[in-house]
């Protein structure tokens, strides 16, 4: 097994890639691909919840930054940049198909009431850790606007303003869609862990309740 | 047993506070408040349970076509002006030390060939075999379609070559080779689990084919390797 790089080794070989790339390095192309394919794709698989179209906007989102890379200084870690540049062939490729959900200005929802809970169900909690699978379907199903954002910010760790400048929509916008992707991923879970028997009652001595 | 729920005011201003409070404000009346709800405290709990898996979700892995087509895309327009060894990208892939030969290309690119144009020519397998395929023993569920029991025998012959090689691998590789077989093995078992509890969860036969292609390109890569 090979040592671990250092960040330092690592982003310098990352500079000396990238200069490469920038003569039309062949071999340096793909080591650039090789890095970073991963996340690319992860982000474009959940933000779309399919694997073909997911494919397909990693190529595209790579093939804009290998045509871009001569265009490259630095000022920014080169990681950020592909994956904004990502995230803006998403969103473009998600509002072609005519996804409204996907525009947060549209309606600002920052000020409204806060989310209601449906209180005609139980009050079981989903068991333990959420599968990968049952979680990437549960966000594959919500309304893309909401996906959008529960991507960016609790999958890919972008914070509300960074957002807000992606989606040209409110920080209190972007917060309030984020708490809405929740609750609705939550009522999604709690319906696939029904359906298949999986959810843990609460402690007994919940001052409400009452037996019928 | 049935429960009865009672809404009461501190419900209401549990949902007025909890975004911001799941926003890292501080908001004592949430937690205050979730101690003695056990209807919010199940909600609060759920909410950081989602937060957290979603935090942990590890990458996903795309299939080798689209370094291919990217590649074929940078090509037609010129843009490799030093060009490279043509498989040198190969010896980029963290599982790969050297460049892969072309035959297990080959191969890979007559597997995919077959099993996109003509799934239906081939006979499915018994679940069993698929579940040995999968480490799944006897218990492997009876959900897979013609083109995944496919996939699972052709895995099951590769599998068999690959144990008859592997004392000639060198034991570097040999051991990257098992922990990545055992990584795979791992998500076929996740999905095989996720189809038993739902035949209809089409994302979850999405990710079993990905496994299945990249088990076989693993393990046709291996048998080259252990042939050199």
């Amino acid at each position: 097994m090979s040592p671990q790089k250092s960040p330092t080794t690592k982003a310098a070989s990352e500079a000396q890639l990238i200069a490469r790339a920038q003569q039309g390095e062949e071999s340096a192309f793909a080591a650039l691909f090789e890095t970073h394919k991963r996340r690319v794709y992860s982000l474009c698989l959940r933000m779309t919840g399919n694997t073909a179209e997911a494919e397909d906007l990693t190529q595209e989102a790579f093939l804009q930054l290998f045509r871009k890379i001569s265009t490259f200084r630095g000022e920014s870690a080169f990681s950020t940049w592909l994956h904004r540049l990502a995230v803006n062939v998403v969103l473009m490729h998600l509002r072609k198909k005519g996804l409204q959900q996907v525009s947060l200005d549209e309606v600002d929802t920052s000020q409204e009431e806060p989310v209601k809970r449906d209180y005609g169900d139980d009050d079981r909690r989903l068991l333990g850790s959420i599968d990968r699978i049952t979680l990437l379907r549960a966000i594959s199903n919500l309304p893309a606007g909401y996906r959008t954002v529960f991507v960016l910010h609790d999958i890919e760790g972008y914070e509300h303003n960074e957002i807000a400048e992606i989606m040209n929509c409110s920080v209190g916008n972007s917060k309030s869609q984020l708490h809405k992707a929740r609750m609705k991923l939550r009522e999604g879970l709690r319906g696939d862990r029904s359906r298949m028997g999986f959810s843990a009652p609460v402690a007994a001595g919940d001052p409400r309740k009452e037996e019928q | 047993m049935k429960e009865r729920i009672a809404r009461s005011a501190g419900c209401d201003q549990f949902d007025a506070e909890l975004a911001a409070y799941l926003e890292g404000e501080s908001r004592p009346q949430v937690v205050a408040h979730a101690r003695q709800c056990g209807y919010c405290a199940a909600t609060l709990s759920d909410l950081e349970q989602i937060r957290m898996s979603a935090r942990e979700l590890p990458w996903e892995e795309p299939s080798p076509a689209v370094w291919a087509n990217l590649r074929a895309a940078l090509e037609a327009e010129d843009a490799f002006r030093v060009p490279g060894d043509r498989w040198a990208w190969l010896g980029h892939l963290g599982l790969l030390r050297h460049p892969a030969p072309v035959g297990a290309l080959a191969s890979l690119a007559i597997l995919g060939t077959l099993f996109t144009l003509s799934p239906a020519r081939l006979e499915p397998v018994r679940t069993s075999e698929a579940g040995l395929v999968a480490g799944l023993g006897e218990n492997a569920p009876a959900v897979m379609s013609v083109d995944e029991a496919a996939w699972a025998r052709t895995i099951h012959e590769l599998e068999d070559t690959y144990r008859a090689r592997e004392p000639f691998l060198e034991p570097e590789l040999k051991v990257t080779y098992r922990q990545s077989l055992d990584s795979l093995n791992g998500s076929i078992r996740e999905c095989l689990t996720s189809l038993q509890a739902e035949p209809t969860n089409t994302l979850a036969r999405d990710y079993l084919l990905d496994a299945y292609s990249q088990k076989a390109e693993l393990l046709t890569s291996a048998i080259e390797f252990s042939g050199r």
